[in-house]
């Protein structure tokens, strides 16, 4: 069945009412890149479209109380060249800047890479790790959800049919932080990632108060390992404490095999970039590219 | 006048394709054109029992559905294509052989309905069991693809030179490894496009094809008509690799056309052109019998092409490889068997440097194996076996015109050869590796072209080459300027109209440069002498002789008389006066007994060399390449720009199969037929390096030689070796994945771990 009914509300709440109105039929769309190609191949048959991309308020990057609000139609390249986000979050900059290519950057948008929930997507791993929450608006109100815990599975997320992301905040730091994302690409350099790791500590007196360290891209979810993270807390981070966090992340982590690696060569590449990641941070190197 | 040929002319609309403005075969439309989609199986090898469809012609828009049975009931119509072996049905008759094979055909006013109603046209299917890996296929008991070949061998070519097995037994070292090079896609940018319309019982495409003559004869063929009464005009194809040689789509949407009564139009998805042709996925097997001082004195060779579940090129392909296998050695005891295997996979056709990549994969990695066994060089171990002039290659001819020395020379000067790569840092490690290969062209072929010169002194060309983004109009062009003695300016080119321009072969084997300017210099020549034979009778000027320059008549020593050719069809009430011009090849491997090949296999010898420095990360295995040369022996250099774009070409498709391409079937189905999921390389995988050479004859009347795809098959090879050289880790599967590169290191170390140990007890 064809997309039967295309519209383009001017408000969030007309969003999601017009979204209830076909609440399992109705797609939303901004960017395009995703549910496009989905479309093409048959993987989605929407009976109607609802483009948010008209919508004024869920587009930009605000500033306030030390939070950055970066509306969900806010598009890749415009995030990855944020000052605000360069500033306040980095590594979120950076995964942004390695999605794809330019054009597929300048169409793309922040809500929509996190709503389209793809295992080997770079944001949102960067997202969980900086501790990034979405607000989420649909016909029962407002509420806010962790990164971290939006996507549950492929291309699933806790987004019920007539929700949509509104906008991602950024969390300000409570002191020193330092942060990095690593793309890890096995085939060309437009692919996904075979491995993604996030890293951010937060600095007291130079010893790790917080730190959090994502793995994307090596199963159907974000992977963590909390109790590795834990004996960091109150440690100078230093090679030999990034060597043992990354063997550790290796052991816990159960990936999975496609085209960019086998499930046991993953497991040896989050072994590599999460030490290298740690180390980056370590060093304040930055967050260079793998 | 000074000469065209040696300059650069740059391509007339440049800047039109840079700026996206360029009408391809894919913008061609026609009033009234209806569209056509195909229904394609989903499974690998199947029973058509029934196609119902009933509920797609009921879907909005939808003219008509067609289906094997449609295709079988029209006596006038020859249900099945290709050549030399017509196996490959218009539509499914019986059973599907692979999935992507067209069971259905929806036609209906829009692209988008028919695309709607695809999935309404209901196949009912009854299973087979499949094959999709070519060796399985060979052995007895495998699924039968098809059935008047119950052994799923679709060619089978033998080459014996001198005594391979005794001179064998003799040698002081054998060294036997097996190569698997995986199926790949040629990914051009346009996919295979086609419109199709009849009138009066002729029918008319413009069709997305590298070889409108055997489009035309393949659609003769298909719905019975006489020679003509198919006219195929290609436009701009917007490339090819090899994806657009012989009959493709076009005999299905001449079919639909037939059907429905309307013009009709198919444009295929990408994943429908993964699914329409590949690269033969291929295992290699070679021995090769060597002496202590580097000497070869034996090579064995058996080579699996897998052809998929169509024969395609594959036939006259698995010979082609057989004349190609050997590489540029001089080895006294050849012999060399290939088969080309059915199996129910998307059939595959040449593939740029076509059968070839797969095998100097194998001859090069090995050359480098045994150099570090004997502890020599593997320049010099090349150099030591370097086919020369005069040399007798395993055909039994004399080879001649051979530059292989100089091609290694160029190599080494390039790529530093000597001098070791500059250190990486810690955990990564570089090194250099080399590759030659030799390559036939495709022999017998034939070329013919027209030159006419207008009233009003334009000269223009009649040719069928096909301009894929390659540059061949502009290089004809410079070659009739050349020949002609008049300013490139002056020369007009079209497109391939087979109701207009003369036969040729097809646009590939790196043959146009070649053939199709031989036949063009021809027709040249012959227009000359006719305006001599002009002048002659128009201006009595018997008896003397007579030169052309510039687009006018000079008799020797008469500066002062110049008659314009212009002039001359003026005063003779000509409107225009046409050259004609043949270049023809009439012997090769397809009139020999493919069992017992021997005489010449080819018009001349291509010659091709890239040498490429990588850096590899030794704890992922991935690996940079961070530069890459690529040369050529070119005869003589038509324009030096388009062939360093050529040789920068194979370098950087080269990479692709090199690393990452790679075809994955699952459950007997193609599961990456995108470009998501299947790599091709983005510009920020081409090296910061690509440098270029087109070695020269010195001889002034020296052959031209096709560049296109020279030296491509040497860059799995050289690449593999310098990671060879930087690592120790030999890997001999494509594509070189990092995955496969730390594998290979890991046993690279604990081999040198066991030496160790061995060598301290």
């Amino acid at each position: 069945m064809s997309v039967q009914r295309f519209v383009e509300p001017q408000t969030v709440a007309d969003a999601w009412r017009d979204l209830a109105e076909d609440p399992w039929g109705a797609k939303v769309i901004a960017g395009g890149t995703a549910v496009v190609l989905m479309m093409r191949q048959r993987l989605l048959a929407p009976s109607s479209l609802v483009s948010i991309r008209g919508i004024p308020a869920l587009r930009g990057i605000a500033t306030a109380d030390g939070v950055v609000r970066i509306g969900a139609t806010t598009t890749l390249s415009e995030v990855a060249s944020s000052p605000e986000v360069r500033r306040h979050a980095p590594s979120v900059a950076r995964a942004c800047a390695l999605v794809g290519n330019p054009r597929v950057r300048n169409a793309a948008t922040l809500g929509g890479n996190l709503a389209e929930a793809d295992y080997a997507s770079d944001p949102p791993a960067a997202l969980a790790a900086v501790g990034a929450r979405c607000t989420i608006v649909g016909p029962d109100g407002q509420r806010t959800v962790p990164v971290a815990e939006l996507i549950t599975g492929f291309y699933e997320t806790v987004l019920a049919p007539a929700e949509l992301v509104e906008s991602i905040e950024l969390p300000a730091p409570a002191g020193e932080r330092r942060e990095v994302y690593l793309k890890y690409r096995s085939r060309s350099s437009e692919d996904r990632a075979c491995v993604g790791v996030a890293a951010r500590i937060d600095l007291d007196r130079g010893r790790v108060a917080d730190a959090d360290v994502v793995v994307g891209a090596v199963a159907s979810t974000l992977q963590r390992a909390p109790e590795a993270l834990a004996e960091l807390r109150g440690r100078r981070l230093d090679a030999e404490a990034a060597g043992s966090v990354a063997r550790a992340y290796a052991a816990a982590i159960e990936p999975m095999h496609d085209g960019r690696g086998s499930a046991s060569y993953r497991r040896k590449m989050i072994q590599v970039f999460v030490r290298r990641a740690l180390l980056q941070i370590t060093d304040e190197a930055g967050g260079e590219d793998a | 006048m000074p000469d065209t040929v040696g300059t650069d002319f740059r391509h007339r609309d440049a800047e039109r394709r840079v700026l996206g403005t360029l009408e391809f075969v894919l913008d061609h439309k026609v009033e009234g054109m209806v569209h056509a989609k195909a229904v394609r199986s989903p499974l690998p090898h199947a029973r058509v029992v029934a196609v119902h469809t009933e509920d797609a012609l009921a879907m909005p828009g939808v003219i008509a559905v067609l289906t094997g049975q449609d295709l079988t009931a029209n006596p006038d119509i020859d249900p099945c294509f290709g050549k030399p072996r017509a196996d490959q049905p218009v539509l499914a008759i019986d059973k599907v052989r692979y999935a992507g094979d067209p069971v259905a055909i929806v036609v209906a006013e829009t692209e988008h309905q028919a695309w709607e109603a695809l999935p309404y046209v209901d196949v009912e299917y009854d299973e087979l069991p499949y094959v999709v890996d070519a060796v399985q296929a060979a052995r007895p008991g495998a699924p039968v693809v098809h059935d008047d070949r119950p052994d799923n061998n679709v060619a089978t070519w033998r080459l014996r030179h001198g005594d391979c097995d005794s001179a064998m037994a003799k040698a002081d070292r054998v060294y036997s490894d097996t190569y698997y090079s995986p199926p790949a896609s040629h990914v051009p940018m346009e996919p295979m496009v086609c419109v199709a319309q009849w009138s009066e019982g002729q029918l008319e495409v413009w069709t997305s094809a590298q070889a409108p003559h055997a489009v035309r004869q393949g659609l003769e063929k298909v719905f019975g008509l006489p020679a003509g009464h198919a006219r195929v005009h290609t436009l701009n194809v917007g490339g090819g690799y090899g994806a657009k040689g012989q009959v493709k789509i076009e005999p299905m949407v001449g079919f639909a056309s037939l059907a429905v009564g309307r013009p009709v139009r198919m444009e295929l998805s990408r994943d429908e052109v993964f699914q329409t042709i590949g690269k033969h996925a291929t295992t290699v097997e070679l021995t090769t019998g060597v002496m202590n001082d580097g000497t070869f004195v034996a090579r064995r060779m058996h080579v699996n092409y897998n052809a998929g579940a169509y024969a395609v090129t594959s036939v006259v392909g698995a010979g082609q490889g057989l004349t190609r296998a050997n590489g540029p050695y001089a080895i006294p005891n050849v012999a060399i068997d290939t088969v080309a295997t059915y199996t129910n996979t998307v059939p595959c056709g040449p593939f740029r440097g076509a059968m070839t990549s797969q095998l100097a994969f194998a001859y090069e990695s090995q050359i480098d194996d045994i150099a570090r066994d004997l502890q020599m060089d593997p320049l010099a171990l090349r150099r030591k076996n370097l086919l020369r002039e005069t040399d007798v290659y395993p055909t039994g001819e004399t080879l001649h015109d051979l530059h292989y020395d100089e091609l290694l020379d160029d190599l080494a000067a390039a790529i530093d050869w000597t001098a070791p790569p500059a250190p990486a840092e810690p955990g990564r490690a570089r090194g250099k590796g080399l590759g030659i290969i030799i390559k036939n062209t495709l022999t017998p072929s034939r070329s013919e072209a027209v030159v006419r010169l207008e009233a009003d002194g334009t000269l223009r060309i009649f040719s069928s080459s096909v301009e894929m983004g390659q540059g061949a109009n502009p290089t004809l062009a410079q070659i009739a300027a050349d020949r002609l003695g008049v300013p490139v300016d002056r020369v007009a080119l079209g497109f391939p109209d087979t109701a207009v321009t003369p036969f040729d072969t097809t646009t590939s084997s790196s043959r146009t440069t070649f053939s199709m300017g031989a036949a063009i210099s021809s027709a040249a020549e012959d227009l000359q002498a006719r305006l001599t034979a002009l002048a002659d009778e128009l201006h009595g000027l018997g008896g003397m002789q007579l030169n052309h320059d510039d687009g006018q008549v000079t008799p020797a020593g008469r500066p002062e008389v110049r008659i314009a050719w212009t002039d001359l069809l003026e005063k003779a009430g000509l409107t225009e006066l046409e050259g004609h011009g043949v270049f023809q090849t009439d012997y090769g491997i397809t009139l020999m007994d493919p069992l017992d090949v021997k005489g010449p296999v080819s018009v001349h010898w291509h010659q091709g060399a890239a040498a490429a420095e990588v850096e590899v990360d030794l704890e992922t295995g991935k690996v940079d390449v961070l530069r890459m040369h690529a040369s050529c022996y070119a005869g003589r250099v038509v324009s030096p720009l388009r062939v360093e774009q050529q040789n920068q070409g194979c370098a950087v498709f080269g990479l692709g199969p090199t690393l990452f391409e790679e075809l994955h079937y699952q459950d007997g189905t193609l599961s990456n037929p995108n470009l998501s999921d299947y790599m091709i390389p983005s510009i920020v995988d081409v090296p910061a390096t690509i440098t270029s050479t087109a070695l020269e004859s010195d001889d002034p009347q020296a052959e031209l030689h096709g560049v296109g795809e020279m030296a491509l098959p040497a860059v799995s090879p050289a690449v593999s070796n310098a990671i060879f050289a930087a690592t120790g880790a030999r890997i001999t599967t494509l594509p070189l994945t990092p995955e496969r590169v730390l594998q290979a290191i890991e046993e690279a170390s604990t081999a040198r771990g066991r030496t160790e140990l061995g060598a301290q007890r």
